[in-house]
């Protein structure tokens, strides 16, 4: 047998079938360096239904021809962004990059039966896309700028909440649904609710508090400094969140374009959209039903937060920021729901002091 | 007296349990039966999947207890080795639905509460009733554990069978 096969590679005529075999590997060999050669996906399509009759080929194939159409129709959307009208932009933006994480999803759907080439350039080529919608939005819609710094100018602040009203008074509907819902409370636990647009700050040195909440804010910077055992957030807005080590776990759910810093033990996210995550945590961090959701590295710094990290046994980084479970997205390949902040785009260290114009929560 | 005879004699004199550990997530599942093995519990993930963790007490003296830190839990075993299967499920709402696959054979039930999680007590009582309400768990015991009740500000196990969890015919505990 083996003689058999060190014969069929020097091309002598023996078995039929396994000369044929041989003959369609050396086929596939150079289609697939062909389709390396050449990046369009069209001709890649071509080559593949022309090459080849077996039944996978045909998925492929079918796979790549709706590819292509879906990847066409997006490079069209995004050459016509230029000429879009500035003020349906953004909702023309978004259009585009849903249509690419409905290409996703169906890449992830095929990655089944795909050849693993298959899926890498597919994935390659979303990469790229998404890397074109994001240039042409830094391109198109100037960035908010909002400072991370302690002393922001008071007119500063007042002009990004007004901003933000107004958009808390576009997206009006979708978040009385979620506040229809409001649960009776058997007492109230300690914690920080129902603000709009302040500056919150709560020091946790010297209080006896175990669970700590944060509720229902709009555009609200909140400041926790110190350490306690649980915390639990929930229905955030347009808000900055910078706290102190949890030595027991995190619970956020409900989050829409906030930024949090935090470090614990455990992190749970439910809930949550466009929000950046800077984390230090133990475990791995762990996502739910969100979307658009980014992390980077723990960057938080106040007077004697060294030791109160140290004690949480949260003085090293452990690495963990990155290693996201998506509880929905249960597959080999990245979830389309979170990626890691690109480092040009973090904040650098934030720096909080318990002093300054915010009031104490109660 | 045969071979087979023999370790069918064993076999009767050993008594094995199957539990199944289930409650909402971040409740502390994993925390507590990792506590009960005397593993190491300060990096513990959130449960994707479940884990199953085999406890074998060998009992000599009549009545024992296990001892997690300072709560002692009686067993009321009158002789021999005693095995629990525990079978620790996750509780993230997503793979909530997977729980009904570890129903069949469970001898009992435990019923892990957050006591600090003062706002999702509506969601705790509800996947509880719809799990009571299970069939093949008619059989089973069932045991509502109040957890973390040390952090400040949490209920009592007063406040809560009061307020909504439980109906008198269940019992609470720790």
């Amino acid at each position: 047998m083996e003689n058999e096969e060190v014969l069929a590679t020097s091309n002598e005529p023996l078995d039929p079938n396994l000369h044929k075999k041989h003959i369609s590997m050396i086929e596939r060999l150079s289609n697939r360096h062909q389709t390396r050669l050449d990046n369009s996906l069209a001709r890649q399509s071509e080559s593949d239904s022309s090459s080849s009759s077996t039944a996978t080929a045909t998925t492929t194939a079918s796979f790549l021809s709706r590819f292509s159409d879906s990847k066409r129709s997006i490079d069209s959307q995004l050459a016509q962004s230029r000429l879009t009208d500035p003020a349906q932009l953004r909702s023309h933006l978004d259009g585009i990059s849903a249509s690419i994480s409905d290409l996703e999803k169906l890449v992830a759907e095929s990655s089944y039966f795909l050849p693993s080439y298959e899926v890498r350039s597919s994935l390659k080529t979303i990469s790229d896309l998404k890397q074109t919608l994001e240039n042409l939005n830094s391109e198109l819609i100037p960035k908010k700028k909002f400072s991370f710094k302690n002393k922001a100018s008071k007119q500063d602040r007042d002009r990004s909440v007004s901003d933000s009203k107004q958009t808390a008074l576009e997206n009006a509907d979708s978040f009385s649904v979620s506040l229809e819902k409001l649960s009776f409370q058997v007492r109230v636990s300690p914690g920080l609710r129902n603000k709009n647009g302040e500056t919150l700050v709560k020091n946790f040195k010297g209080l006896e508090i175990g669970e700590f909440t944060v509720s229902d804010l709009d555009s609200c910077e909140v400041r926790l400094i110190g350490s306690v055992r649980a915390l639990f957030v929930h229905r955030l807005k347009n808000c900055r969140v910078y706290a102190g080590p949890v030595t027991g776990s995190i619970l956020i759910e409900g989050a829409e374009d906030c930024v949090f810093v935090m470090a614990s033990h455990q992190i749970r996210i439910h809930n949550a959209k466009g929000t950046d995550f800077y984390l230090r945590v133990r475990s791995r961090p762990i996502i739910e039903d969100s979307t658009g959701v980014r992390f980077a590295p723990y960057c938080l710094s106040y007077e004697g937060i060294e030791e109160d990290l140290r004690e949480a046994s949260l003085g090293e980084e452990t690495g963990n920021w990155g290693n996201v479970d998506d509880f929905k997205w249960l597959r080999a390949v990245q979830s389309p729901n979170w990626s890691v902040l690109p480092e040009n785009e973090r904040v650098g260290m934030v720096q909080i002091s318990n002093s300054g114009d915010g009031i104490e929560g109660n | 007296m045969g071979l087979l005879s023999i370790i069918q004699k064993i076999k009767r004199k050993e008594k094995e349990m199957r539990i199944l550990m289930v409650g909402l997530d971040n409740s502390g599942k994993t925390t507590i039966v990792l506590k009960i093995n005397g593993e190491d519990t300060s990096v513990i993930s959130p449960t994707l999947g479940f884990n199953i963790k085999t406890i074998t007490y060998q009992n000599i003296m009549g009545n024992g207890q296990f001892i997690i830190q300072n709560v002692e839990i009686p067993v009321n075993v009158t002789f021999g080795r005693y095995t629990l299967n525990i079978w620790d499920v996750g509780g993230q709402k997503t793979i909530r639905s997977y729980w009904r696959n570890y129903f069949e054979q469970t001898d009992s039930l435990v019923w892990v509460v957050d006591n600090s999680d003062l706002r999702r007590l509506d969601d705790c009582k509800m996947e509880l009733d719809n799990l009571l309400k299970e069939e093949r768990l008619s059989g089973a015991s069932l045991l509502i554990l109040a957890n973390k009740q040390d952090i400040k500000g949490a209920l009592t196990p007063e406040e809560i069978a009061k307020e909504r969890l439980l109906a008198d015919n269940f019992f609470l505990f720790m």
